[in-house]
């Protein structure tokens, strides 16, 4: 589904990635690590093209992201991310917030959409919230309804850039457990994340990067059983320890 | 000691009346005219186009380098000959009002400018980075998403600088039209009471956007209130 091939980037001097591959196959759920820095979010923008990189190839469902050919609105209307600050539309109410793209991208009706909106927002928990404004609803509310969101474009899978690391850490498992049923119910995932309780949970792979390498691309279970560079098992200590 | 004689202010109100027409019509066009402009402008400065970034800043410091009673008077001079010009309109049609629109509205639109680019900096980058994510075009992004929050935290500003506008719009005088200060310079000139007219017409003035700015700040008040919520 996707395929990351020796992709490269640099800003000026400064190398974000280096060589980077790896995939991610149709209903797998990748968690990709690292130390901060390491360029995990550049990595997962660069699937979309909200980043661009100069050297290597990506393809989403087999269309390259770095062709300056392809329409990338509308590759990215089939790819559904979720940021780390959420990134509702503050102007806009939850309904809105819902079922604004799903009107100006995909061409659907404002009855349509509304109704697509309500149906996932019912799912995430929060129908009783349709009305209000993002700022009216907790952080980890906020978040929910931004995988709503993403998931009203009926997404051929799904990004989340540490979805969870903006929340107080009593609103970490609402958000995680909507991510665990997706993942259950078999969407294709790539998640930036150090909760490694999901990773157990739910990945196939981990992917552990570190100074814009991926260092390590691994199962779980070797992963966490027995990691094999020392800068991975470091990072599990540090990690685990928290 | 001087004395003071107000009697000629009430017959001439319905001229003054008029004048201040042309005074709020100046000022209403300027500011659409200006916030249209002047959001294109920023967008042009922001873009990643450069040729198309250095001209909007070149305008921009241009017309913010130069005096305003400057640029009334050159589109006074040059925009009538134009018009009569292009539209072939015979030499008695009185074109300047249009011309003082278009130099005003020309020039405000710098100041919008960037009182409007600031505002669409303000959002932050994530908006446009999801509203991307979900699949909008740059310009829909724009549209949908980053302008509307934009124009919501400036509309205080915007507001202040057409209290401003309204006040320039006196300059006007050079072009001798009849807006609020023009009629009232008239009457006084008529009347040989021109200290007594442009006093009123200060206190005018004064009133119009002393109110005006009050309740700019109390709306920005409840706007703050607004966000802090
Ligand atoms: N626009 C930019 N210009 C220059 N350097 C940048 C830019 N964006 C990111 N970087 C650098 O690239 C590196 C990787 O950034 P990235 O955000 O991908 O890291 P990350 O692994 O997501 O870290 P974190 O865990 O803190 O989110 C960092 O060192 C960062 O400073
Ligand atoms: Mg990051």
């Amino acid at each position: 589904m996707i395929s990351i091939q020796n992709v490269s980037k640099h800003y000026g001097a400064f190398q974000v990635l280096t060589d980077c591959s790896t995939e991610v196959n149709k209903g797998e759920v990748i968690v990709v690590c690292g130390p901060s820095g390491s360029g995990k979010s550049t990595l997962i923008k660069c699937v979309n093209g909200l980043e661009p990189f100069q050297s290597g190839s990506i393809t989403v469902d087999g269309i390259s992201v770095g062709d300056p050919k392809t329409n990338l609105p509308k590759l990215r209307s089939r790819v559904g991310m979720v940021f780390q600050h959420f990134e509702l539309f503050p102007h806009m109410s939850i309904t809105d917030n819902l079922s604004i793209a799903q009107i100006k991208v995909l061409g659907r009706g404002k009855d349509e959409a509304t109704d697509k909106g309500l149906k996932l927002l019912d799912r995430v928990g929060l129908k009783a919230h349709a009305d209000k404004f993002p700022g009216q609803l907790s952080g980890g509310q906020q978040q929910r309804v931004a995988i709503a969101r993403a998931l009203a474009m009926d997404p051929i899978c799904m990004l989340f850039d540490e979805p969870t690391s903006a929340l107080d850490p009593e609103m970490i498992n609402e958000v995680l457990d909507v991510m665990v049923e997706l993942a259950q119910e078999g969407m294709t995932m790539m998640c930036v994340t150090h909760e490694m309780g999901f990773a157990r949970k739910v990945a196939n792979r981990i992917v552990f990067m570190d100074k814009g390498q991926i260092v390590e691309d691994d199962d779980k279970d070797s992963f966490f059983g027995n990691p094999r560079s020392e800068r991975a098992r470091q990072f599990l200590a540090k990690i685990l320890t928290h | 000691m001087y004395e003071f004689d107000w009697s000629s202010i009430p017959g001439a109100l319905p001229f003054l009346w008029e004048g201040m027409k042309v005074s709020l019509e100046i000022t209403a066009c300027a500011v659409l005219f200006g916030i249209a402009w002047g959001t294109l402008l920023a967008m042009a400065r922001l873009s990643s186009i450069k040729p198309l970034a250095w001209l909007a800043a070149s305008y921009v410091n241009l017309f913010r380098a130069i005096p305003l009673v400057m640029v009334l008077l050159w589109f006074f001079l040059i925009v009538p000959q134009v018009l009569r010009g292009v539209f072939k309109l015979d030499a008695g049609t009185d074109v300047r009002l249009a011309s003082a629109l278009v130099g005003f509205a020309l020039f405000e639109a710098a100041y919008y400018s960037e009182i409007i680019r600031a505002g669409i900096q303000s959002v932050p980058k994530g908006q446009i980075s999801a509203a991307s994510a979900l699949g909008m075009s740059y310009a829909q992004a724009m549209r949908l998403v980053v302008l509307p929050q934009a124009f919501r935290n400036m509309v205080p500003l915007l507001l202040t600088q057409a209290i401003v506008l309204f006040q320039d719009t006196s300059l006007v005088y050079v072009s001798a039209l009849a807006d609020f200060f023009g009629a009232a310079y008239k009457v006084g000139d008529r009347d040989g009471r021109l200290v007594e007219l442009l006093l009123f017409a200060g206190a005018v003035y004064f009133v119009i956007c002393f109110a005006a700015s009050q309740a700019v700040r109390r709306y920005q008040k409840k706007l703050n209130a607004h966000v802090a919520h």
